[in-house]
């Protein structure tokens, strides 16, 4: 895979081979009696589920992008108001450091909250005994309602009654001010966060090391490779579409953080932690400017759209699918 | 198999039938044709027994007097999250109660109905005190709700903290220094925060408003026919520097700063707040829901550095934009009878605070007068018959009440506003190195497209 030698799985793309035949024998050009009633048949079965899901999630979509454009008291017929709300949003002086904000609670998620599940998933695979206790401690965060767990964490952070500076007061460390300070509000919502989804990445990560061959790790311990070399080696190559998906999935997952700093700090202290979604709900529900919060939801639709598209072209050589 | 199935869907069938035509019936308005029905919201839960009789018997009484309505009460509380969704769909309550900070501007958009005609139908619609409706009339003189019960912004204080330390609870602070003095006092008596001041969602640029009106200012101001912000200014910033004082220099505020009024009231509650700023009717809440002390709550006016002037809190009964005529009738009719008769009409007055003081509800705490003194009087009277709350405690409040001056929220854009003062309450309480001045600026900045917005 050095520079220069081409793999031999990019042979297949340039010449791509002939389509399999997908049509059953028969004559040429005459459908199979009775494809047309199971066609109908699956209609009528997908029916239900498309007519559900364009109702409640593409018909809200195409909702949003025309209110982007109206101004409504949702009473009177709303008016159309052109480029307005996005005049008016993109002129908000807190928009920069919502996005600022956003953009560093995704580095931080990223940084702490990527790696962290991938670490706990290789060592529980690695764990003889005791692996499905580990599971349920892990995902037990996950079963916990958002905002009860939010809430317990705001106790955990109290700077008089907190569990953390009460305990950390017992070494003699602290008292520490968490949520209380700019420099320090935003990385205690990330550890909030990964905390909470934890969990679920790592049953992810616990799958798909399932999946990879046992053969090759016997092969690499034969060949006296470290733990280390076999993670890199073995386990990391085979997880790279996962992890991949992963990747993206947090990226626009984290983007769309809400709960956290709508419970724990309202977006304080000093707008330290207003993140876009704060402010979409703010415009919307705090406000009752409807027409700004849909401008700044499609806004944040199409960067996410063209984040992930940059993303998806950028890692299109590692993607094994 | 396929006869079973046709019984199942011959009896799902006739069920769904037999179903309409029940609720067909039940949703039609009951009696004479012309009767008008109106939905009113504020029921209380199942989980307060007692209050909730009270309510639906108030609802049988009010459609006893009145039979061409017909009213249906609902669960229903106001929350600003739900109220879009709910307008949108068409199943806003006829009659719904909403916080003093919110019909303005929903007025504004057109979100509730103009009820000055119906208002003006009302008993004693003239002894209204034009203090008290204020805050629900616009710039042009229409009505757009009518207000059930509204409290002046006071300072709430611990009784027991301030004799624990050496202060004497029936002699509260009455200007900011001495706020400031007690506030140290009790700090250094008891380790216990001495004041507390909320600095989110919105109620930390509330207060510090009503503490700039004690000084003196105005945090919105008319210039050459506009609205605009004019938080830094002097008395701002005489308001926002006693809060650094008070946090910095005598570290009498505690280390928490991150909280909201609701957050601070269970910590009063708990002992572990001496002085915050509130509205009496938190009583209410202090007894029923955080279990706090009766004896231990007192009450002054809102302090003052100057200028004797505080805020209006409370609740406003508001009528959806969608009723017809005969329903917005109907709804101010519901509206005067369960909220406003008690407080002009002595004999309802002390059965209805009898009736709540029998099930331990909080009766006698003091509310801002709806009417003139000669309507209102004899009504309060009535009421503290039955009183059960230490109303002595309240007494250093209405004694300073009666010198203030009422000033009503900022005119536009209140809510952004108060968001961008949140900032500027937290850099100060946050960051010893905060300039009171730079921060009030830099809120100003950010409120100001609001402001601009609201006024195109």
């Amino acid at each position: 895979m050095s520079g220069g030698t081409r793999s031999p799985a990019a042979t297949p793309r340039r010449h791509p081979r002939p389509r399999p035949h997908v049509r059953p024998p028969g004559r040429p050009g005459r459908r199979r009696p009775g494809a047309a009633r199971r066609a109908l048949a699956a209609l009528a079965f997908l029916l239900p589920t498309l007519l559900v899901f364009g109702y409640f999630a593409w018909w809200p979509i195409l909702r949003s992008v025309t209110l982007s454009f109206q101004h409504t008291n949702l009473i009177d017929p709303p008016s159309w108001v052109g480029w307005a709300n996005f005049g008016y949003v993109l002129t908000d002086p807190l928009l920069a450091t919502t996005v600022r904000n956003t953009v560093w609670f995704v580095l931080l998620a990223l940084v702490l909250g990527f790696p962290l599940p991938l670490f706990l998933a290789v060592v529980m695979s690695e764990l003889r005994r005791f692996g499905a206790l580990f599971r349920v401690l892990v995902y037990l965060p996950v079963v916990v309602p958002p905002v009860v767990a939010v809430l317990l964490w705001r106790w955990f952070y109290d700077p008089d009654y907190g569990l953390f500076n009460q305990a950390l007061g017992l070494v003699g460390l602290g008292p520490y001010p968490w949520l209380q300070s700019t420099a320090t509000a935003m990385p205690s919502l990330v550890l909030q966060a990964t905390w909470a989804a934890a969990g679920s990445s790592v049953l992810i990560y616990l799958a798909a090391l399932v999946s990879v061959p046992t053969e090759l790790y016997e092969a690499a311990e034969i060949d006296g490779a470290s733990i280390r070399r076999r993670l890199w080696h073995v386990t990391l190559p085979h997880l790279r579409g996962v992890l991949l998906v992963m990747l993206l999935l947090q990226i626009i997952g984290t983007f769309r953080v809400f709960t956290e700093p709508f419970v724990l700090t309202d977006g304080g202290p000093e707008d330290s932690t207003t993140t876009i979604l704060l402010l979409i709900y703010r415009y919307a529900f705090v406000y009752g400017d409807y027409g700004a919060a849909a401008a700044l939801g499609v806004l944040l639709a199409i960067a996410l759209a063209a984040l992930s598209a940059v993303y998806l072209r950028a890692t299109r050589r590692w993607n094994p699918s | 198999m396929r006869r079973r199935l046709r019984g199942l869907l011959v009896g799902f069938l006739s069920a769904t039938l037999a179903t309409t035509a029940v609720t067909g019936c039940s949703s039609a308005p009951g009696g004479a044709p012309g009767d008008v029905t109106i939905t009113v919201a504020g029921l209380p839960p199942a989980t307060q027994p007692n209050v909730r009789r009270q309510f639906l018997e108030q609802v049988a009484a009010f459609e006893e007097a009145n039979p061409g309505i017909d009213v249906q009460p609902t669960e229903t509380e106001w929350e600003a999250r739900t109220f879009a969704a709910r307008l949108a769909g068409g199943r806003l309550e006829t009659v719904l109660r909403v916080p003093l900070t919110e019909p303005a501007r929903m007025f504004a958009r057109g979100q509730i109905a103009d009820i000055t005609a119906e208002a003006a139908a009302l008993p004693h619609a003239d002894a209204f005190d034009r203090r008290a409706l204020a805050p629900v009339t616009d710039p042009s003189g229409r009505l757009f709700g009518l207000p059930v019960s509204e409290y002046a912004l006071g300072l709430v204080y611990n009784r027991e903290l301030f004799a624990r330390a050496g202060l004497d609870p029936e002699r509260p602070p009455a200007t900011w220094e001495e706020v400031r003095r007690a506030a140290a006092a009790v700090w250094e008596a008891t380790g216990v925060a001495g004041f507390a001041m909320p600095t989110t969602n919105n109620t930390g640029g509330w207060v510090l408003t009503a503490m700039t009106y004690t000084h003196g200012g105005r945090m919105e101001q008319e210039v050459d026919g506009a609205t605009v912000a004019t938080f830094d200014t002097e008395p701002a910033r005489a308001a926002l520097d006693l809060l650094r004082a008070m946090r910095w220099e005598d570290a009498s505020m505690g280390t928490q700063h991150l909280r909201n009024a609701a957050d601070i009231g269970k910590d009063f509650a708990a002992g572990r707040v001496a002085m915050m700023v509130a509205t009496p009717s938190f009583y209410v809440e202090h007894v029923t829901q955080y279990g706090g002390d009766p004896a231990a709550y007192g009450m002054a006016a809102l302090p003052s550095a100057g200028t004797p002037a505080t805020l209006l809190g409370g609740d406003v009964a508001v009528v959806s934009p969608t009723a017809t005529a005969e329903e917005r009738a109907a709804a101010v009719a519901w509206i005067d009878f369960y909220y406003l008769k008690r407080k002009y009409d002595p004999a309802f007055a002390e059965t209805v605070a009898a009736s709540l003081a029998a099930d331990d509800v909080p009766v006698g705490f003091p509310t801002v007068p709806l009417y003139g003194p000669e309507v209102t009087e004899p009504a309060r009277q009535a009421e503290l018959r039955h009183a059960n709350v230490p109303v002595e405690n309240f007494r250093p409040f209405e004694t300073g009440l009666a010198e203030q001056e009422f000033v009503t929220e900022p005119p536009v854009a209140a809510q952004e506003a108060y968001a961008a003062l949140d900032a500027a309450v937290q850099a100060v309480l946050t960051r010893q190195d905060a300039d009171p001045a730079a921060e009030l600026r830099r809120a100003q900045e950010k409120a100001a497209p609001a402001l601009a917005r609201d006024q195109r």
